[in-house]
C-alpha cells in the first residue's frame, strides 16, 4: 500500500502536470465524474465499491487534489440483472467532426480514465500494483491506454461499451456547442410534418457542490486505513524536525494594496409634517367625503373637489388649514382618482381678485351688518332709551344729576336722535308712516306742500338700526304728499304725490321703481293727493270690495277707492264725493253759484265701522260719509274757518275725533254733536298735524309751525303739557307717535325726523278712556 | 353694485368714532385700508390668528356652527371683525367718543 501510495504520489504529480493544461475542462467534469461514478456504483452490483471510493478519495489530501482533476468518465447504469440500462445521451456528437481534437482530449481523458481505472483496481482486492504500474507507463500512449481502460471497464461491467461512444461521451463541452448548432440547422430544414421520435433520456448529473467528509466513522471499513494513515502522518511530522529531507520555507502572500473610497450620498432632507385633527375638521372631512362618494358623476365630483380645494387652498398656511388640506386631499384621492384631482389644483391657486371680493354678495352683507353694529355702538344709549331699556354705565352720571332736582319731575321731551342724511336735507317732511308688521321701519315722504318750489319727491324707508342712512330710497317724479303702509301685504307702500299720481312700492325689493303707478289711469287724480290710506273692508257688499283697498283723497274733490290689478291701478269705484261748496256765509255772493268741488284734504275711517268715514275739506267742513252712499254726506260738521289739515278718530273712544286746521285751533268733536266739545289753541299758528296717542286716551300731540305740543287733557285742557319749540328757521310739519314706546317723531321742513322720548310722562293708570269721557261729559255739562 | 359698496365703505368710515377700516384678502394682503401699511399688516395678521382660533372654538363645540362676527372691546376702542373664507373686514371704532 505504501508503494501504491508512493506511486500514487508520483502519478499524481504527473497528473497535476497534465491537469494544468486542461484544468478548465476537467474541473467541471471531474466533479461530475465522481458523482457519476458514485451513482453508477450505487446501482451496480458492487455496492461496497462506492463507499470505498469515497473513503479513498477522502483519505489523502493528494487524492483530494486529484479528485478535482478527474475528468469525466463513461457512465454505466446497470440494473439488478446486470443489464445495461444506461440512458442514452440526449446529444449524440458527430464523431467525424471532432477527430482532430481527439488526441488532446483523449489523453487527458484517458489519464482521468486511468485514474479512475486505477481507483477501480485498487478497490478490488485482486488488483495489484503492477497492474497500476503498467497503466502509468502507458499514460502517454494513447492506443494502449485506451485499450487498457477498456479492459478495465470490461472487467467492471458485463457490457462493453463502444469505444467510440465512450470517446464521444468523454468529449469536452467545448465540442458540444459545435454539435448543437449543426443539429439545430438540420431541424430547421426538415419538414415540420415529419414524425419525430423523441426519446427522453436522463441527462448528466451536474455536481454543484461537493463537500467531502473529513472524518470517518470508527465502524466503517476504511477506519483501519484511516487510522493507519493518521498514525503515519504523525510519525512523519515527528520525523520532520531534524530531517534533511525536509526544508522549511517561508512564504509570503501579497497583501493587496488597500484603497479608500469615499462615498457620499445626497443629504436626506427631513420634512416635518404635523396635523391637528379638530372636531370640526373631522366633521368637515366627513361631510365632504360623503359628498364625494355619493356623487360619482365626474361633474359634481370635480365641482366638489374644486370647491374643497378652493376653500382649503385659498387661505393662509396656518396649521389648521394645511391640515384640512391634507385631510381633504386624502379623502378626495380615495374617492376619486388622482387624475381628477390634479387638473383642479391649478385654478384654485389663482387668488380671488380683490375686486371680485369687493363686489361679492357676502361682502355687501358683511358691510351692512358692520355698519349697523358701528351705529349701534354710537347710538346704543339712545336706542336703549327708545326701547325703554336701562342704559349703560356711561349714562349713570346723567341719571344721578337728574335725581338732584327737587319736586316731582316734570314731563319733558328728550331728543334721542334724528333720521336724516345728506339726501334729505332741505326737503320738507310731508308724511310719515310706520310699517304695520315691523314697527322698526319708518317710511318718510318728502315733498313740498306749496305749489311753488316743487322738486322731485323722495320716499325713504328708515330702519331704527340705522339712523344715518335709509334702507330704501325711492325717488318720485313729484313731491310726495301722502304715505301709507299696507296692513295685509306689509311690504307695500302707497305713495300719493303732488301731481295726483298714486304709486305703490315694494319695499322688500331693491327696485327703485314703483310696482304700480296710477298715471295711466283714466280717472286718476288731477290734483295733489293729500292722503292715502289702506282700509280693510271687512263687511263688504260685494266680493270685490272685500280685502284691503286703497283710499285716497285729493284736492280735486274726490275720494277715490283704488283697486290694484296686475299691471295697472284701476279705479274700481270712484266715490265721487263731490264736496259741494256750501252756500256759505255772507262772504259768498249768492248770484252765480259756481258749483265746484271743494278740495279734500284729509279723511279718516272709523276705527270700528269701516263704512263710515270723515272727510275734511279746504273750506273747513267736516263731512261724515258712508261708503254705501256715493252722492251724499251723512253729516257735516262745521266749525273750522280754514282748511282742515287733519282729522283723526280717537282710538279709544269711538265717538270722539279731533280735527286741526290752519285757523290755529284743534277741535275735539263727538260724533253726535255738531259743535265741537273742546277747542284747543295755544299759539297763533296753523296746526299742521295732530295725532292721538296710541297709549293714553287723553293724550294727543300736535304740531304747528313753530313748535310741537303734547296735550294731556287729564292734566289740563287749556295748555299743552309739553311744549317743544322747533329750531329757528325750521318748520315742523308732521307728527307721529311710536306705537310701542313713549316716543314721538317729528318731521320738519329741513328733512329731519327727530325722535323724542316722553320722559316722566304719566297720564295715570290705564288708558284713561273714562277720564276722557268724564272730561267731555263735564265740559258738556258746563256748557249747558 | 360696486358703487353701493364704495358708498357704504365711505359711510362707515365717516361714522362717529371710527378709527379705521381694513379689508384684507385670505392671504393677509390688504385690499382696502384707511390706516397706514404697518398698522394694517399688524392688525390683519393678529386678527387673522384670533379669528382662526375663535372659529375653531365655535366649531369644536358644534361642528355645524360657524363664526359670523367677532367683536373685541377694549379700554380704548372696539375692534369688529367680519370673517369670511375669502376676506376679512375689520373696523376699529372708539365708541365712547
Amino acid at each position: 500500500l505504501f508503494n501504491t501510495l508512493a506511486a500514487v504520489r508520483v502519478k499524481l504529480n504527473t497528473m497535476l502536470l497534465y491537469s494544468r493544461s486542461s484544468r478548465a475542462m476537467n474541473i467541471s467534469t471531474s466533479g461530475i465524474l465522481r458523482l457519476n461514478r458514485s451513482a453508477t456504483y450505487a446501482r451496480s452490483i458492487n455496492a461496497s465499491v462506492s463507499r470505498k471510493s469515497f473513503c479513498l478519495a477522502a483519505d489523502s489530501k493528494i487524492l483530494e487534489k486529484s479528485s478535482v482533476q478527474t475528468p469525466k468518465h463513461t457512465i454505466q447504469v446497470l440494473d439488478e440483472n446486470g443489464k445495461d440500462v444506461t440512458p442514452r445521451p440526449v446529444y449524440q456528437p458527430d464523431p467525424a467532426a471532432v477527430q482532430s481534437k481527439h488526441s488532446k482530449i483523449f489523453a487527458s481523458d484517458t489519464s482521468g480514465g486511468t485514474m479512475s481505472d486505477f481507483y477501480s483496481t485498487t478497490y478490488q482486492t485482486t488488483t495489484n500494483a503492477s497492474f497500476a504500474g503498467a497503466f502509468t507507463r502507458s499514460l502517454f500512449g494513447s492506443g494502449s491506454v485506451s485499450i487498457g481502460s477498456q479492459s478495465i471497464m470490461e472487467s467492471m461491467s458485463e457490457e462493453i461499451e463502444d469505444p467510440s461512444s465512450k470517446r464521444d461521451n468523454s468529449i469536452s463541452l467545448s465540442d458540444v456547442q459545435v454539435k448543437r448548432e449543426e443539429v439545430k440547422e438540420l431541424i430547421q430544414e426538415e419538414m415540420l410534418d415529419d414524425m419525430v421520435d423523441l426519446y427522453l433520456v436522463e441527462s448528466d448529473t451536474l455536481c454543484l457542490l461537493d463537500m467531502p467528509a473529513i472524518s470517518v466513522s470508527v465502524d466503517s471499513m476504511e477506519a483501519e486505513s484511516v487510522k493507519e494513515r493518521n498514525s503515519r502522518y504523525t510519525e512523519l511530522c515527528k520525523n520532520r524536525t531534524g530531517n534533511d529531507k525536509y526544508m522549511g520555507r517561508s512564504m509570503q502572500t501579497f497583501n493587496g494594496a488597500s484603497k479608500t473610497k469615499e462615498v457620499q450620498s445626497e443629504a436626506i432632507t427631513m420634512a416635518d409634517a404635523a396635523t391637528i385633527a379638530n372636531n370640526w375638521d373631522m366633521y368637515d372631512s366627513f361631510c365632504s367625503a360623503g359628498q364625494g362618494e355619493v356623487d360619482l358623476s365626474t361633474d359634481t365630483d370635480k365641482a366638489s373637489i374644486a370647491e374643497m380645494i378652493h376653500q382649503n387652498h385659498g387661505p393662509t398656511r396656518t396649521m389648521e388649514r394645511t391640515m384640512s388640506v391634507i385631510s381633504s386631499s386624502t379623502i378626495v384621492s380615495s374617492s376619486s382618482s388622482r387624475m381628477e384631482m390634479e387638473p383642479f389644483v391649478v385654478p384654485s391657486e389663482s387668488k380671488p381678485d380683490p375686486e371680485l371680493i369687493l363686489q361679492s354678495e357676502e361682502f355687501q352683507q358683511h358691510l351692512f351688518v358692520m355698519e349697523r353694529i358701528i351705529l349701534e355702538n354710537i347710538y346704543q344709549p339712545k336706542l336703549a332709551a327708545y326701547r325703554q331699556l336701562p342704559t349703560l354705565e356711561g349714562m349713570v352720571l346723567l341719571e344721578e344729576s337728574s335725581l338732584d332736582e327737587e319736586g316731582p319731575p316734570t314731563p319733558a321731551l328728550e331728543r334721542l336722535w334724528s333720521f336724516s342724511c345728506e339726501l334729505t336735507t332741505g326737503r320738507n317732511v310731508s308724511s310719515m308712516a310706520w310699517n304695520k308688521r315691523n314697527p322698526d321701519l319708518l317710511a318718510v315722504g318728502y315733498g313740498q306742500f306749496a305749489f311753488k318750489d316743487q322738486k322731485p319727491g323722495l320716499v325713504c324707508c328708515w330702519s331704527l338700526k340705522n339712523p344715518s342712512w335709509p334702507e330704501r330710497i325711492f325717488t318720485c317724479q313729484s313731491g310726495v304728499t301722502a304715505l301709507d303702509f299696507s296692513a295685509s301685504s306689509a311690504s307695500m307702500l302707497a305713495v300719493g304725490m303732488h301731481d295726483g299720481t298714486i304709486a305703490t312700492y315694494n319695499v322688500q325689493s331693491r327696485e327703485k321703481t314703483p310696482v304700480i303707478d296710477s298715471s295711466d289711469c283714466v280717472h286718476k287724480h288731477t290734483s295733489p293727493v293729500w292722503q292715502v290710506r289702506w282700509i280693510n273692508h271687512e263687511r263688504a257688499l260685494s266680493g270685490e270690495d272685500k280685502g284691503e283697498a286703497l283710499i285716497s283723497v285729493s284736492a280735486d274733490g274726490r275720494i277715490s277707492k283704488w283697486f290694484l290689478r296686475k299691471d295697472l291701478m284701476k279705479l274700481k269705484r270712484t266715490r265721487n264725493d263731490r264736496f259741494k261748496r256750501q252756500v256759505g256765509e255772507k262772504e259768498r255772493k249768492s248770484e252765480a253759484l259756481i258749483s265746484r268741488q271743494a278740495p279734500g284734504l284729509c279723511f279718516d275711517f272709523h276705527p270700528t265701522d269701516s263704512n263710515i268715514y270723515l272727510a275734511g275739506t279746504e273750506e273747513g267742513h267736516i263731512h261724515k260719509c258712508s261708503c254705501s252712499y256715493n252722492e251724499q254726506f251723512l253729516e257735516t260738521y262745521q266749525a273750522h274757518k280754514g282748511p282742515l289739515y287733519r282729522i283723526t278718530w280717537s282710538p279709544f273712544c269711538s265717538d270722539v275725533f279731533l280735527s286741526c286746521s290752519s285757523d290755529w285751533t284743534i277741535q275735539l268733536w263727538r260724533q253726535d254733536l255738531f259743535t265741537p266739545v273742546l277747542g284747543f289753541m295755544s299759539t297763533q299758528r296753523a296746526v299742521y298735524d295732530v295725532m292721538w296717542s296710541p297709549k293714553w286716551a287723553t293724550v294727543f300731540g300736535a304740531v304747528n309751525e313753530g313748535r310741537m305740543e303734547i296735550w294731556d287733557l287729564g292734566a289740563s285742557i287749556l295748555d299743552p303739557t309739553i311744549v317743544n319749540p322747533a329750531s329757528p328757521g325750521v318748520k315742523l310739519t308732521s307728527l307721529l307717535f311710536a306705537t310701542e314706546t313713549d316716543c314721538v317723531l317729528v318731521g320738519d321742513s329741513d328733512g329731519q325726523v327727530s325722535v323724542y322720548q316722553l320722559k316722566n310722562f304719566t297720564a295715570g293708570e290705564g288708558t284713561q278712556v273714562g277720564t276722557l269721557e268724564d272730561i267731555i261729559g263735564s265740559t258738556l255739562a258746563s256748557q249747558l | 353694485m360696486c358703487a353701493e359698496v364704495e358708498e357704504t365703505l365711505k359711510r362707515i368710515q365717516t361714522h362717529k368714532g371710527v378709527i379705521g377700516t381694513i379689508v384684507v384678502n385670505a392671504e393677509g394682503i390688504p385690499i382696502r385700508t384707511t390706516l397706514d401699511n404697518s398698522t394694517t399688516v399688524q392688525y390683519a395678521g393678529l386678527l387673522h390668528q384670533l379669528t382662526m382660533k375663535a372659529r375653531s372654538t365655535v366649531r369644536d363645540i358644534d361642528p355645524q356652527n360657524d363664526l359670523t362676527f367677532l367683536r373685541i372691546r377694549s379700554k380704548k376702542h372696539e375692534i369688529m371683525v367680519a370673517p369670511d373664507k375669502e376676506y376679512m373686514l375689520i373696523v376699529i371704532q372708539n365708541p365712547s367718543e
